[in-house]
């Protein structure tokens, strides 16, 4: 096996996620039961996504790259790993060798899951399981084994489908969503977050009843919400920290300005050529619903979905509408963060998403448990930048000269990623032998008193 | 000859659900004659996107008030009740 993979390894390196992508998605289509018509144009979509992706990519990092060096010179603090945004993680890990094969991995895994009853969820959301690849392509950089970083992302796969059917409940009560449950690998994992930040507001004496007009916050801060606005801001601040001195100040508003243009654009380019990845992936997804829905049988299942549809609530756009500002401060002023916010400003709302039916809707109370997410965020995405950025160079992206660090909020500030890549750099074999058991044993009690827990992941008690 | 139509696809990151949904829009309204553009955006980006467009199709709830009907569905990830949608959707475009 191990001979297999190191073989095909070599032919997919030299071939890149340009060509060996394409080729990839138009097999899985056609072993999936889609028309081969269909199923080529599927292939060559995503072929040409990963261009347009790579070219969007090389204008931000060339920007941000510039200004994070003169933040350094001009304000003395190390801010060298760049945020590239989520679009940019998803294609580095469907472009990475795992990401090859998290398609058919992922369903294996579902319908194992299914058969077994360990699981209610068939994911159908096919998009969403480049978070899996992300998580097997860090592990496969931890340990420079493909092999680990396909049983991780096996494991990964497994864990969104347990974080689905335990919040399950909770997301169906609060966003009146009957039969849907949300395995995405951004929003479930803050759940613990919303239960710390709970249990200790309510030991607050005043703060525990204080709560917010979600619609005053959103009309106040409504331009926030617009990425294209916040990309040009975000661009004028970070040009006028880092080139105020560049020059006479025909040079600096050039620079200023030009800087404020160029991640403006990014901010609308870059989702436009990912949705072109989507656009290609989308045969596949249609096939792989068909083919899994047809074998999980006619018993109560939930449809997992992309945690976008949950991202309209008010409390959710208000509640990451306040913590825009709280994350560009507190990437300013977090000792020993290096990380400098940028392009998944507008990813905020999937991080916050499942803090809402925990809180009840309460945006104070979301704001406090987002500021303590992103807190840790910071330092966790720190810490795995190395990873992140060997994960995208082995994917074939071109990094700029003078290697700067790269990471993404989605999911590089995230603590599953983290978890599953440091285990298994300090413990090999055995830390996916931990990681296993540790996810077992939740799901033993999980299955043994599912009410309890669902309760309090934010279930109505009845 | 009917006039073309223009449609918004909203959801949370006018990348993911919306692309599903705006494609899928464009395949089964053109199998039934009908001429429909579409347009992807944000939830949050709505309100200054209406202008021209026929109908809103979105897959999370929209806040403030349009003057474009607006039909929430999630017929086309999950692939339940989407004739019945589809219905909908060509009875609000008046065609």
């Amino acid at each position: 096996m191990d001979g297999f993979l190191a073989a095909l390894k070599a032919v997919v390196d030299s071939l890149g996620a340009t060509i060996a992508l394409p080729i990839i998605i138009f097999i899985i289509a056609m072993v999936l039961g889609a028309k081969p018509g269909k199923a080529f144009r599927a292939g060559v979509y995503v072929g040409i996504a990963f261009i347009g992706i790579n070219l969007v990519i090389g204008l931000m990092w060339g920007a941000l790259s510039a200004v994070g060096q003169a933040l350094v010179t001009n304000l003395g603090i190390t801010r060298d790993v760049m945020d590239v945004g989520w679009p940019s993680a998803a294609a580095i890990a469907f472009g990475s060798n795992v990401g090859l094969w998290v398609i058919p991995i992922a369903i294996l895994v579902n319908i194992v899951f299914l058969s077994l009853r360990l699981t209610k969820t068939l994911n159908v959301d096919v998009w969403n399981f480049w978070h899996f690849a992300f998580i097997g392509s860090m592990v496969a950089a931890a340990s420079d084994n493909l092999t680990y970083g396909l049983i991780a992302t096996a494991i990964a796969a497994a864990l969104a489908l347990f974080l689905a059917d335990w919040t399950a409940k909770a997301v169906q009560s609060f966003y009146e969503l009957p039969g849907i449950s949300i395995p995405h690998l951004t929003t479930a994992p803050s759940v613990p977050f919303a239960m710390l930040t709970n249990w200790i507001v309510d030991r607050i004496p005043g703060l525990n009843k204080v709560n917010a007009d979600p619609e005053s916050i959103r009309k106040r801060f409504g331009i926030w919400g617009e990425p294209v606005i916040l990309g040009f801001v975000i661009g004028l601040v970070l040009g006028i920290l880092g080139f105020y001195n560049a020059g006479d100040f025909n040079t600096v508003l050039v620079k200023v300005l030009g800087l404020a243009m160029n991640l403006a654009a990014v901010m609308l380019i870059l989702p436009r050529m990912v949705s072109i990845l989507m656009e290609g992936l989308m045969p596949v997804s249609e096939a792989a619903r068909e083919f899994m829905q047809k074998r999980a049988g006619s018993r109560e299942i939930y449809i997992g979905l992309d945690s976008a549809i949950l991202i309209g609530h008010p409390a959710t756009i208000s509640a990451s509408l306040v913590l825009v500002p709280i994350a560009i401060l507190l990437s300013l002023i977090l000792p020993g963060n290096r990380v400098i916010l940028f392009a998944d400003l507008a990813i905020i709302p999937f991080v916050v998403a499942m803090f809402a039916p925990l809180m009840r809707g309460n945006i104070v109370r979301m704001i406090i448990a987002g500021t303590l997410e992103l807190l840790v965020g910071f330092y966790l995405a720190t810490w795995m930048a190395p990873l992140f950025t060997s994960s995208a160079v082995a994917s074939g992206f071109a990094m700029p000269e003078n290697a700067i660090l790269i990471t993404s909020i989605g999911d590089g500030f995230l603590w599953p990623p983290a978890l599953f890549a440091q285990l298994v750099q300090y413990a090999g074999a055995f830390g996916l032998v931990i990681l296993a058991a540790m996810l077992g044993v939740a799901m033993f009690f999980y299955l043994k008193n599912s009410k309890a827990w669902e309760v309090a992941a934010g279930a109505p008690e009845e | 000859m009917s006039i073309r139509k223009t449609i918004l696809v909203a959801c949370g990151t006018a990348i993911a659900t919306s692309t599903v949904v705006a494609k899928t829009l464009e395949e089964v309204l053109r199998e039934r004659g009908i001429d429909v553009v579409t347009r992807q955006c944000k939830a949050t980006e709505v309100g200054s996107m209406t202008s021209g467009v026929d109908l809103i199709v979105t897959t999370t709830p929209l806040q403030g008030e349009f003057d474009v009907p607006v039909i929430k569905t999630l017929a086309f990830l999950t692939g339940i009740g989407k004739e019945a949608v589809i219905e909908q959707i060509i009875k609000a475009l008046k065609v």
